[in-house]
């Protein structure tokens, strides 16, 4: 560590010690302002932008602690598990699930639409805050981008596991072929395939082409210790649980760094040319990715909506399920970036309270919009005057999987309704229980939606149950696992905040601080302090 | 089977053969050569071309085929066309008629598929005046057991040194010269055993056979049933005589306990006859009017216009009770006289049926409509196994006093064995045989070590009798206890006759070698032990025929006569000669005087009654398709539980766990006590039985009978005694505290009130809304919101009952180009030229035989699943009989409801806009196709199918062993019973095992399938093709005919073909002429779920109930379904409000507030009635 950080403060710093500290506000980290006409700072304690660097490529280089290996090992295990369920789905058959004649779909798309619906926060805070020029969501638009695309990964094995012969998935391609047989583009199935496909190819574009930057920055350190000679201790292979050593790599870790890095970073040197190119190309993925955030989710809801099944169709689903969607994607970022924030310490100066709180009302707000669609859908099966619509909807309530139905009216409509009252906005163990309410409130939304029309629906002849098997449930966990072995692999060894577009936001990256919010200085502590007292 | 394995084994032939017999032989490579699939196709290919030879070879030929050291003789089999091919044509089917026996007599005629020589499809045969085409599911299911791999294969010989060994007919048939040469002339101690038949040369065999050996004792036995009816006829008649129905001359029929189209030699005619009564067309046709008084609902129950649910000895108190008012009003002085003595049954219970005049009870109501002028003469009573001899003799009686006698009823006399009581000879043969005095029992396709009753102890009796010889198709216990087990030929492979229920003669053709040859039918069996030492069924046959032709079998005239009836399937002429005898009104005014009817049953001493069910009495076990077969009243699949009603569930604390609670439904099981024997028994409920009733089914429990069969339910014989009939008082049930899965097709039993699926009216309603609509537009006929062309602008009488009345109609915002209305395909457009396929099925008409489900599982090659994959609701079948109570009570609904439901061929289909690969498309013909090898299998059009008439493969449920029974022995966690060889190795669930890697079919089981129909594999969705193989095969015909379009009636599709009542329709409907486009525009027609505007191919005709309005008022429902009530009036009232202003909207009783719930505990969640305004509730 000292190698890595000459700079002693810095380095405190980076094993949590108490640093200087600016001045606290009357709530929290002090980012929680009531005056309008101050500008609330988006780095606290002071932070240079050396330090800002230090403590993100800090974590990319070093281990964030005891906690990791444990846990990343647990996680990988439940992936492993999750693995051998599909593997062993795959050699017997979609017949190790619960499915029946009647209810053809129900935990696997039911992970696929909550999964995909957890890939949309990361868009929606890269694009379209993006676009609104909302500067806050820099300190949560790399985990949230991550986490996305991870959430689009889990997302994409249940349609390809769910079908009976998996071997010929490529059906749903349209690849020419001799028969001139093309996939049917009547099919909403269809439309996932290319929506989906779409969405995880811009959003790892996106996610990626931030990350240039990073990269090139993570290089650039890397490459200078190895021509310092700082870091050229070589690779060891070692016991996880006893730390023995067993043999060490002919490779130093910044040798590797520095390559893999270095490919990644595709050759940034920062020129002015470069930032040019970058800031044009992120604009653009910005504005592709923008009604992506809108169409992926709406095709998902035409698998459902454009049905004649009762329960399924009906034309409120695309918005309701683009505000799920959102809902359960933000609920998804502050489940994981709040622990992150407590394990990684210094994490605090770039995700302060006032980003909780605002990710907090986005919850409040779209779930008081799915929840309003919940009513609506009552209402217009009752307004529409078909039967088979309300016995739908009144078996969703009061059949047999009522249970299903009110732990997502408890978990999705009642939980955030705490997010009222300020104080239990900005208490970030609040809000991961509510976050952890709304993502199983969302998963139960799907799994009500999919299966409890399914059950029962027009002719009670072929009503039947659907009970899930162990195969069910150990590959939905596994998924999970799967999704957080990625994540942790993320916080890892990747830049989990955007290097560059946090220093912009800082004061000292505003070479015309005066211009916006009155007077921010130029790399000037002073400056920075002053801004922060909110005195002007 | 590894049967070469076992042959090959020092222990085998060897004991048996000389070395120089066995090298000469070469036994091992025989049967090599002898085993399929090689040995088959070279089998045939022989058979065959000896057949073109013999075509042109003298009739001498086929006569000297008996010379010994031949194999099996080969013989002419006539083909059903008139025009004998020249040569087989490869992939073309031929047809050979061909005739079942069925137990206790009777038979059906039929005509057998047969492709390279191989059967593959049963089919009925049109001749035959019992079958007229149809067919019931037992013949169909044939083909699966021909094909068995649990068959006997060889014989077996239970060496007293070295225990069983395996043998070859010739030891056979060393021993058997041998040792049945002691029994000749004076020796005794033999004793054959064998069911009643009614068969010519069987007669004549058994008569070869006594006359060898005059002390050998004759004993026949029919498992299940009871000799009431015989018995009955004797007092009534003198002789024993069964009556031959005409069901299409009766105008009212009361039926006491008796499902006359189920399980009787006549069966499959007396639902065509009754069927054919129930369809009205227009509003001026009559039909009959069906009273049923029963425990249970039995297939015509359903379909009754008055239900009364009664014990069976109620049902006995019932008949005597109605034979006094009847008789009160006929001049039948004896009986008269005679019932005025008898005891007189508490009709409390009948008095307290509700009937809509003031002061008349239903009994007089019931006997008013029986003896009104213009009935009689065309009534028909008729009575069940449950009911007493006295009982039949006063219904023979009853019907003598109506008239109906020589019109709705004939008689034809029963003789022989056939008239013998089915029990007591056992009864008395078991004595003998615990006694020791039987030394030598051949049983011939009798299995009485499984099925004789308790009390007889038979097993341990068998076991004491020194020598046991079973001739046996399948595996069976007594084979497996017996001396010598002799593999038997099934009646596909081998020669015999049958005499039909109205006394018709027809022949029993082999359609392919017996394959595990050498084997012997039983008739052949019969003559080698009369003596005949290589007996020929063929010439067996031959004989005994000519004899009654009194000519010799080399007659020409003969010859003749023989190949017509192997060609038409029956001797013409031999039928038909019924009797109209007189009634002996003393001898049952004696008999009914001393008959006391019993009390109603309490709770606390049930009156039990053993019925049969899907696997008969028992010979059927082993066979998938019917052990998966779902019984019509209960959907109960795989097992035998005892059935109550829900009040006595209810009272005894056994109701079933709510099905909502897992997967597989639980049962209770609990203690049934009934004369002094007991047995544990899982217990269902069926709404609408009788309180304090239990129905018990026979057959199931079999140990011995193959992998399907093993351990599959419980031996209920256990329950008999052979002293009684089918009907036990006094029984118990006590729960036992634990609990047994059963698995169901159907898991729900309610409409939900959702009336607009399953339609009827009343037939006074129908009466005035059809004439209504035939008097043309104009008449209160209400506009079909669909409509685009004046030709079929006004929504039949059917359709006014549905959503169609009060909604909007689905309009698209765009044309939809894959869209073709009906009525206004585009000139030039695909949909505008012929053919164009449609189907209707008469929900007037169907019982919920289950014939269509087997006609499609064997046409189509449908693979069984088995019962845990049933319980998981993943059941093939690709048509189902969906069964609804409908009522305000569970425990008394109002009537039950049966729909038919396969895949209706949606022309708007929602199945094939959802399918991302295109796999599911329309035809040019209107069939919504699949394409099995472009299915990935995402299950979407399952989803998406509103009638859910799509089936996933699971696993590789065609492929798997047993035929996709992924264990059939399955028992999760539940009750385990102890069987003695089931469970070996069989306990492990295969599911756990990768398709891949299971054991496979046997090749032989393949042979059954149909070439034409593609088996599909895992992961692909299957479903009703409308038989498309049919169609093509028929146009390829037609081409070839030189026709330009296919004509009406060139083909049927299975489920057509199969449905005894005739209630499936078939044909294009753009041909105006077509029988399908005439039921499709009847008044009666509707599109199941039309409003969703999905345009089903097919359609479902709307029951019509016929009640007496005496006893019911009749209610028009369509009046009730208008009127919405308040607030709704506004959307809809413009368009049909006039036919509805003026009509009584009285809530009628089953017009129920929808909103009532009814407790039911979990089943059936409501079986309430739509009401009125249920729409909007």
């Amino acid at each position: 560590m000292t190698t890595l950080h000459p700079d002693k403060v810095t380095a405190d710093r980076l094993t949590g010690k108490p640093t200087s500290g600016g001045p606290q506000g009357p709530l929290g980290d002090g980012t929680l302002f009531e005056d309008p006409a101050v500008r609330t700072p988006l780095v606290l304690n002071n932070r240079s932008l050396h330090d800002v660097t230090e403590i993100v490529c800090g974590y990319a280089e070093n281990s964030p602690g005891k906690w990791w290996l444990p846990t990343f090992m647990f996680t990988a295990t439940v992936a492993g598990v999750g693995t051998l369920m599909i593997l062993y789905l795959l050699v017997t058959g979609v017949g190790v699930w619960g499915l029946n004649n009647q209810v053809g779909w129900a935990w696997d798309i039911t992970n696929f639409v909550f999964w995909i619906g957890i890939g949309h926060a990361g868009t929606l805070i890269s694009a379209i805050l993006c676009l609104f020029k909302q500067k806050w969501r820099t300190a949560v638009n790399r985990s949230a981008e991550a986490m996305t695309i991870f959430a689009v990964m889990c997302a994409g094995i249940f349609p390809g596991i769910h079908v009976g012969r998996i071997w010929f998935i490529w059906f749903v391609f349209p690849i020419p072929n001799s028969n001139a047989i093309w996939p049917n583009f009547r099919s909403p199935l269809l439309w996932d395939v290319f929506a989906v496909s779409t969405y995880a190819t811009v959003s790892l574009l996106f996610w990626f082409m931030g990350m240039i930057p990073d990269f090139a920055t993570l290089r650039d350190r890397a490459d200078k210790r190895l021509r310092a000679g700082s870091g050229t201790s070589k690779l060891c292979v070692q016991c996880p649980i006893t730390g023995i050593k067993f043999f060490h790599l002919p490779v130093s870790a910044d040798g590797i760094r520095a390559f893999v890095y270095g490919l990644a970073s595709l050759g940034w040197r920062g020129s002015g040319r470069h930032w040019h190119r970058y800031e044009a190309a992120y604009l653009i993925l910005a504005g592709i990715s923008t009604p992506l955030v809108l169409s992926v989710h709406s095709i998902v809801s035409f698998d459902f909506a454009t049905s004649v099944i009762p329960g399924w169709h009906t034309t409120i689903f695309p918005p309701y399920f683009v505000a799920g969607a959102i809902f359960g994607g933000f609920a998804m970022v502050l489940f994981l970036l709040i622990p992150a924030r407590e394990l990684f310490p210094n994490f605090k100066d770039l995700l302060t309270l006032r980003h909780l709180e605002n990710m907090a009302k986005i919850i409040l707000v779209t779930g008081m919009m799915v929840g309003f669609a919940y009513a609506m859908e009552f209402f217009i099966a009752w307004y529409g005057g078909n039967k088979f619509e309300v016995e739908v909807f009144i078996n969703r309530a009061t059949g047999p999987y009522w249970w299903a139905y009110w732990t997502m009216i408890t978990c999705n409509v009642l939980s955030p309704q705490v997010f009222w009252k300020r104080s239990m906005r900005t208490n970030p163990k609040v809000i991961w229980a509510v976050a952890l309410f709304v993502t199983i409130g969302m998963w139960f939304e799907r799994f009500v939606i999919i299966v409890s029309s399914l059950h029962r629906a027009f002719l009670p002849g072929e009503w039947h149950m659907f009970f899930p098997t162990a195969v069910d449930i150990l590959t939905f966990v596994g998924s999970c696992g799967i999704f957080m072995t990625l994540f942790l692999l993320f916080l890892r060894f990747l830049p989990v905040f955007p290097l560059a577009e946090i220093k912009a936001v800082m004061p000292q990256g505003d070479p015309h601080g005066h211009g916006d919010g009155g007077d921010h200085g130029h790399g000037d502590d002073s400056h920075l302090a002053a801004n922060q007292g909110g005195g002007h | 089977m590894d049967v070469t394995a076992r042959v090959g084994t020092p222990s085998g032939k060897g004991y048996w053969r000389s070395v120089d017999e066995f090298s000469q032989t070469g036994a091992f490579r025989e049967f090599v050569e002898r085993e399929f699939p090689g040995g088959a196709s070279e089998l045939l290919d022989t058979s065959r071309r000896d057949f073109v030879k013999l075509m042109g070879a003298s009739v001498a030929l086929a006569g000297a085929a008996t010379i010994p050291g031949c194999r099996r003789p080969d013989h002419k089999i006539m083909t059903y066309s008139a025009d004998v091919p020249e040569h087989i044509v490869p992939g073309k089917p031929l047809f050979y008629a061909t005739s079942m026996p069925l137990p206790g007599g009777g038979a059906e005629g039929l005509l057998v598929e047969t492709h390279e020589g191989r059967p593959t499809k049963v089919e009925g045969n049109p001749l035959h005046p019992n079958n007229r085409g149809r067919c019931s599911p037992h013949a169909m299911a044939a083909t699966l057991t021909i094909y068995d791999p649990d068959r006997l294969m060889y014989p077996i010989y239970d060496n007293p040194a070295r225990g069983r060994v395996d043998a070859t007919w010739d030891d056979f048939k060393t021993w058997g010269r041998e040792h049945f040469s002691h029994y000749e002339g004076a020796g005794a101690g033999l004793a054959f055993l064998t069911e009643p038949k009614s068969s010519p040369a069987w007669d004549a065999a058994k008569a070869d056979l006594m006359a060898k050996y005059p002390n050998a004792r004759w004993v026949s036995y029919l498992p299940a049933g009871s000799d009431a009816a015989t018995e009955g006829s004797r007092l009534a008649f003198g002789t024993p005589m069964r009556e031959v129905f005409d069901f299409a001359q009766a105008k009212v029929i009361v039926s006491l306990d008796r499902d006359f189209t189920d399980n009787e030699a006549g069966a499959i005619s007396n639902a065509r006859g009754f069927g054919a009564r129930r369809r009205v067309w227009k509003s001026t046709d009559q039909m009959c009017r069906l009273y049923a008084l029963e425990p249970m609902h039995s297939g015509v129950g359903m379909l009754s216009d008055h239900h009364v649910r009664l014990a069976p000895s109620q049902v006995s108190a019932f008949a005597i009770a109605m034979a006094k008012a009847v008789l009160a009003k006929r001049d039948n002085a004896t009986l008269r006289a005679a019932l005025a003595g008898a005891a007189n049954p508490d009709t409390t219970a009948f008095d307290a049926i509700p009937t809509a005049t003031e002061g008349k009870t239903f009994l007089e109501l019931l006997a008013e409509d029986l003896v009104a002028s213009d009935h009689l003469g065309h009534s028909l009573i008729v009575a069940g196994d449950s009911q007493p001899a006295e009982i039949h003799a006063l219904v023979h009686a009853l019907n003598a006093a109506l008239g109906n006698v020589g019109t709705t009823v004939r008689y034809t006399e029963l003789k022989g064995d056939l008239a013998s009581p089915r029990l007591s000879g056992l009864r008395a043969l078991a004595r003998d045989m615990a006694a020791g005095s039987v030394k030598t029992l051949v049983c011939l396709n009798v299995n009485p070590v499984f099925d004789a009753p308790a009390d007889l102890g038979f097993a341990a009796a068998f076991d004491k009798v020194p020598n046991t010889v079973c001739l046996s198709v399948g595996a069976s216990e007594t084979a497996a206890a017996s001396t010598w087990s002799l593999n038997g030929a099934h009646w596909l492979e081998s020669w015999g006759d049958t005499t039909g229920h109205d006394g018709t003669v027809a022949p029993i053709q082999p359609m392919i070698a017996p394959l595990y040859d050498p084997a012997m039918s039983d008739l052949e069996l019969l003559a080698f032990l009369a003596g005949d030492d290589a007996p020929d069924g063929h010439d067996l046959v031959q004989k005994t025929w000519a004899r009654v032709h009194s000519m010799r079998p080399t007659d020409a005239e003969f010859q003749r006569i023989w190949r017509t009836a192997l060609r038409d399937g029956f001797v013409a002429g031999s039928g038909g000669d019924l009797a109209t005898p007189a009634v002996r009104g003393t001898e049952i005014a004696s008999a009914l005087g001393s008959f006391v009817p019993v009390a109603a049953p309490p709770v606390d001493a049930l009156e039990v009654k053993f019925v049969t069910g899907s696997i008969g009495d028992g010979r059927h076990a082993n066979n998938g398709w019917l052990q998966e077969m779902p019984q019509p009243i209960t959907k109960v699949v795989w097992d035998n539980p005892v059935v109550v009603s829900p009040a006595t569930a209810k009272a005894l604390k056994v109701t079933p766990d709510d099905y909502t609670a897992r997967q597989e439904p639980r049962a209770h099981m609990a203690t049934l006590s009934v004369g002094g024997r007991s047995m544990q028994l899982p217990v269902w409920i069926c709404p609408g039985m009788a309180d304090n009733v239990a129905i018990v089914t026979l057959g199931y429990g079999r140990e011995v009978a193959g992998l399907v069969g093993n351990g599959v339910g419980f031996n209920t014989y256990g329950l008999r005694n052979a002293t009684d009939g089918p009907v036990l008082r006094g029984a118990t049930l006590e729960k036992t505290g634990e609990s047994y899965p059963i698995s169901s097709t159907q898991n729900h039993w309610s409409l939900e009130s959702r009336d607009s699926l399953v339609r009827w009216l009343d037939k006074p309603a129908w009466e005035t809304h059809a004439g209504a609509a035939e008097h043309g537009p104009g008449h209160g006929v209400v506009a079909d919101p669909y409509a685009t062309s004046g030709d079929d602008s006004e929504l039949s009488v059917a359709e006014q009952l549905g959503e169609l009345t009060h909604t909007p109609a689905n309009l698209s915002l765009y044309e939809n180009p894959f869209n073709e209305s009906r009525g206004n395909a585009a000139p030039g457009s695909a949909y505008a030229k012929g053919p164009q396929w449609g189907m209707t099925i008469d929900l007037a008409s169907c019982t919920g035989c289950n014939a269509c489900v087997i006609a499609c599982q064997s046409e189509n090659n449908i693979p069984v699943v088995g019962k845990k994959e049933v319980a998981k609701g993943r059941e093939m079948h690709w048509i189902r009989v969906d069964r609804y109570f409908v009522g305000d009570s569970l425990n008394e609904p109002e009537r039950v409801m049966n729909q038919p439901v396969a895949c209706v061929h949606c022309e708007n289909a929602p199945c094939e806009t959802v399918c991302p690969v295109t796999a599911t498309v329309h035809d040019r013909e209107g069939l919504n196709v699949m394409a099995y090898n472009r299915c990935i299998g995402t299950r979407y059009c399952m989803n998406n199918c509103p009638y859910k008439a799509r089936r996933f493969n699971f696993f590789d449920f065609a492929q798997a062993k047993l035929n996709g029974g992924l264990d059939p022995k399955y028992v999760p966690e539940g009750v385990r019973k102890a069987t003695n060889n089931a469970g070996e190795g069989t306990t492990f669930n295969q599911n756990l095992i990768p398709p891949r890697l299971r054991e496979k079919l046997d090749e032989i089981q393949h042979m059954g399938q149909n070439p034409n129909v593609t088996v599909r594999g895992r992961g692909v969705m299957e479903k009703c093709t409308y038989c498309l193989q049919r169609i093509n095969s028929a146009r390829a015909s037609a081409k070839v005919q030189g026709l330009s379009t296919i004509p009406e009636g060139y083909f049927q599709v299975a489920c057509q073909q199969a449905c005894p009542t005739e209630s499936i329709v078939f044909g294009d409907i753009l041909n105006p002429e077509s029988q399908v486009t005439k039921t499709r525009q009847n008044q009666r027609s509707y599109l199941l779920l039309g409003y969703i505007n999905t345009r089903p191919r097919t359609s479902h005709l709307m029951r019509v109930n016929n009640p007496n309005p005496a006893i019911t008022e009749p209610v028009d429902a369509i009046a009730a379904h208008g009127h919405h009530g308040g607030g709704h009036d506004e959307g809809h009232g413009d368009s049909h409000g006039d036919q509805h202003g003026g009509e009584s909207h009285d809530a009628h009783s089953f017009r129920v507030d929808p909103t009532r719930q009814i407790e039911d505990d979990g089943y059936a969640l409501s079986l309430r009635v739509l009401g009125g305004n249920g729409v909007h509730a």
